[in-house]
Order: structure tokens, then sequence, then C-alpha cells
């Protein structure tokens, strides 16, 4: 290897390490911040109980519930939209429209969360409050659609993704077999593509997961534990938003380090997760 | 055997993003001979095949003018008429191509992977179709005991009997093959050149091929091109000889 070679190498390197040790001291701060209320033995404290800081309870269940409940119903939502546009866009349409909605969906990704809030403020809450005929209409039902319409794209692009890299010779097989396009997308690419159809579905439920935005404009931000859809609620990462305003040295804001904490601990699984499963289902192909 | 024709091409022009590939390919192909397309790499002759199934549609950016005129079910058909579904020619048209490209599923389902596409789904009537077809290309024997494996896993020279068998599997009048045993070794060609003499009486096949040895073995017709038009044909090929063989 040549000197320039290896000094280029060199350079990419540390910028490697530094940010894998960013992310490492991003944890470690979280951490730390969190050791007072995780040493006294609060974590289960934290975790089950309800937030009332006046009564001394600082507990998050209720926003982790809300958080989990939000993203497994956007995912709901949003999962068979996805799929679908991406079987529109990979087998199904004509040339010029898959490069059209393609392009659309793309754009999508770049609009940021609060335009989608905003304008779902004013379309979606009245809607939803003449619909449910009580609150402010700002709900988990409200909210989920949105954060539908968020994931969205990310997973299209995925699914896509995926479906682009069936090999040609495969579809081709098919189509000179005289297999139609939804046959082709059964019988092989669907096949084929799974793996990257599980990553894009964790791909967009921890992006539903950790958005904030959406949540904070459209759930309702009640800290009160909820009974159905209908009721307002406050995810973890609104929560983390809205407790940031309280004093530095409070237990309130000691507690959100354990929302990151938490929310950290959680992406990380994810991730971890979708190594894996890349990893085994690729290696078992 | 009085051969009559079987497929005509008429001033065929093929293009590919507005660069023209093909030029005015008048040929007539004779019914129940092999007729081989020779001709350099890159000079057309996949894309022939290509039109001849329509399997062009598939790829973006194509397109063709000219006739192609098939006999089908007895009756000469303008193939590229709208009016005849791709899905239908294809069904009646088989291909076969360079690399074999078995389908990610088992021994048994890709043999049976066309009858589940014309929805034949009678349980029976499948597996005997499927044990005729591998019989056919000389599978049956290889693979009887371990039809649920993955097609893949198979050698390169089964793998391609399996996707011949696989085409076969609907008996169409016209097989298209391009390069077939390219990716195989000298035993595994020899055994398909064989099968595909033995086809012959079933249908038409067309089989693009750039070994010399190889069309003078099988061939009854060729065709060469080059850079996209059409130089000349002979029919000098000792297929002759390899018909006195069968």
């Amino acid at each position: 290897m040549d000197r320039p070679h290896s000094f280029t190498e060199y350079i990419f390197l540390t910028a490697a390490v530094c940010s894998g040790l960013l992310t490492a001291a991003v944890f470690l701060f979280l951490l730390i911040f969190s050791l007072p209320l995780l040493q006294n033995g609060e974590l289960t404290d934290l975790l089950l109980s309800s937030w009332a800081p006046d009564k001394g309870m600082y507990g998050i269940y209720p926003m982790l519930m809300a958080s989990l409940t939000l993203a497994c119903l956007s995912l709901v939502i949003s999962f068979p939209l996805s799929l679908g546009c991406s079987f529109v866009i990979s087998a199904l349409a004509p040339a010029r429209l898959r490069r059209f909605l393609l392009s659309m969906v793309r754009l999508m990704t770049g609009i940021p969360t609060v335009v989608y809030s905003f304008a779902a403020l004013f379309l979606l809450v009245p809607f939803m409050r003449n619909i449910l005929g009580h609150g402010s209409g700002m709900s988990i039902l409200t909210a989920a659609p949105v954060l539908a319409l968020l994931i969205a794209p990310t997973m299209i692009i995925f699914f896509v993704g995926s479906f682009e890299k069936v090999p040609l010779s495969a579809t081709l097989a098919v189509d000179a077999l005289g297999g139609n396009p939804i046959q082709k997308l059964l019988y092989v690419m669907i096949p084929q593509a799974w793996p990257g159809i599980i990553n894009g579905v964790l791909l967009g439920f921890g992006r539903a997961m950790g958005d904030t935005m959406i949540s904070l404009m459209l759930a309702g931000n009640s800290v009160s534990a909820f009974n159905s859809l209908s009721q307002s609620a406050r995810s973890l990462t609104a929560h983390i938003a809205l407790v940031m305003a309280f004093d530095f040295d409070s237990m309130e804001f000691k507690s959100i380090f354990v929302c990151g904490l938490l929310l950290y601990i959680f992406t990380a699984i994810l991730m971890l997760l979708l190594r894996m499963s890349t990893l085994c289902l690729s290696g078992k192909r | 055997m009085v051969s009559s024709t079987k497929i005509r091409t008429q001033d065929l022009c093929f293009y590919y993003h507005r660069q023209q590939v093909l030029h005015d390919i008048s040929l007539d192909f004779p019914a129940h001979q092999i007729t081989a397309i020779s001709g350099p790499s890159g000079s057309g002759k996949s894309t022939f095949l290509m039109i001849l199934n329509r399997l062009w549609e598939e790829i973006e950016g194509c397109s063709i003018s000219g006739n192609v005129a098939m006999e089908l079910d007895g009756e000469l058909q303008d193939i590229t008429s709208r009016a005849l579904s791709a899905r239908i020619l294809r069904r009646k048209v088989g291909m076969v191509f360079q690399q074999p490209n078995p389908l990610p599923m088992s021994i048994f389902k890709n043999i049976a992977f066309p009858l589940r596409l014309a929805s034949i789904t009678d349980k029976n009537q499948v597996r005997h179709a499927v044990e005729n077809a591998l019989r056919q290309v000389q599978l049956w024997d290889e693979v009887k005991e371990r039809l649920n494996d993955d097609g893949r896993l198979l050698s390169g020279g089964q793998q391609q009997r399996l996707c011949l068998a696989r085409a076969l599997i609907l008996r169409p009048e016209v097989l298209l093959l391009d390069e077939p045993t390219s990716s195989l070794d000298p035993e595994a060609s020899a055994a398909i050149e064989e099968l595909l003499l033995s086809l012959k009486s079933q249908c038409t096949l067309i089989m693009v091929s750039h070994y010399q040895d190889q069309i003078q073995r099988i061939a009854d017709l060729r065709f060469e091109i080059r850079e996209g038009r059409f130089i000349s044909s002979r029919s000098d090929c000792d297929g002759g000889n390899a018909r006195r063989q069968t």
C-alpha cells in the first residue's frame, strides 16, 4: 500500500472512530446523568408509575405506553399502504408513473415533520373533534395516521430498494414463462425481498418511536394513562421536549435523562436486531 | 418431413433508447427444425430472440418496427399485435437463457411453476406433467429422490436441464435458446444437444450459438447476424447427419 493511500485511510479511520466514540459518549452522558435516579433504585418506580411531580412521582409508564401504542398503530396503518405503494412502483405501474411516484416519495422524506403536524392541526384535528364528539380532537388516533404518513416514505424506499435487488434473471424467467406482474411479485419478488421488507418495517418502527413533533402537536400530551385510542396521550419524546422547560436541578429534569437512556437503548436494540436479521437472512440465501 | 415456415420476420427493426440495434431483418424459420443464429457478441442475436416472445416489452426503452408472423395453433398470427396477449404468446413460445435461472423454490415447484401461472392446479395432473418433463430432459432419475430440494442447489448442467424442462412443460410450439450450453462443461453440453435434437419433432427450435462446431452438429439452418444486420444463411450445416443419428 502506498503512503498517500494509507494517509487518506488514516483520516477516514479517525473520522470513523470519532463518530463511533461520539455515539458511545452520548450513551455515557445519559447514563451518568441518569445515575442518581437509577442508584436510588427508582428505576422500577420510574418505569411503572405515573407522572405527578407535585406528589414526588416521576414515572414515565404512560409515556412509554403512549410511544409504543403510537408507533405500533402507525405501523399498522403504514405497512400495508407502503407495501402496496412499493408494489406499484416496483412492478405494476408503467415506467413513467413509477419514476414519478418514486420521486414524489423521495420528496416526502424531505418534508419537515412540523409541516405534517401543522397541516394536520388545521385539517385533521377539527375533523377528529367532530368524529369523537368530545375533547380537543388531539388524541392517539389523530397522531397515528400522520405518523404513518411520516414513516411511509422510509418504508417505501426501503421496500422498493429490496425489490430492485431481485436479480433481473429471476424476474425475466417469470416473464418468459408467461407470468403476469402480480404473479411475478407474489412468487419471486416477495420471497426474495422479504429480508429487506423486515428491515424496512423495523426502520419505520424506529422512526415512529423516535419522532417528537407529530406526537407533541397532535396527541394532546396528557400525562395520565389512557384507556382508549381516542384519548389524549404523551409520547416519551414529547415528554422530554416538554420537561426540558423545567429547572435544570429539578427531579423532573433529571428524570428525562432516564427517558433519553431508554429511547437510546431501545433504538440500539432495534438496530442490532436489524443487523442480525440482515446477516442471518443474507447468510441463508 | 416437409417443413413449412413457422416464423416469418419482415423488415424487422429494433431500437433501444432510440439507438437502432437490428436493421431490416427479413427471415423465414422452418417448422420442426433447429435454426441457429450466430454472430459476434453484441450483434443483436439475443435481442432477436427476445422479439420472438416479446420479452423486450419488459425492458424499459425498447421499441420495434416491422412484422413478425408466427404460425400458432395452425394459424399465422402477427405476434407483435396488441390483440395477442404477451402472456399467451409466451406460453406457446418457451425460452431457455444463457445462464441457468432456476427460481428460488424447490425442484418440483420450479418445473410446476408454468402450470401454476396458467392456473392448472389439479395435483395429479401437475405431478404427472412434472415427471414427464423431467423424464424428457433425462433429469428424473437424478432428482426423483429430492424433488423438494432447492432448484438452485443442482449442478450447472442439471440446472439448465431443469430450465429446459420448465420451458417444455406447457408443450410450447417454439423453443428459443440463448446460448444454452455456454456455461456448461462439454459433457453437460453434449447431453443438452442430444435433447434439443430429440425435441425437433415436438417444436421449432431457434438457438443462438457462437460455437461453430455445435451449429455444425445440430442445426439444420444457420443465420448470421453482424452489427444488427442479417449477413448470410447457410443450410449446409451437418444437421442432416445429426438427424440420421437420432
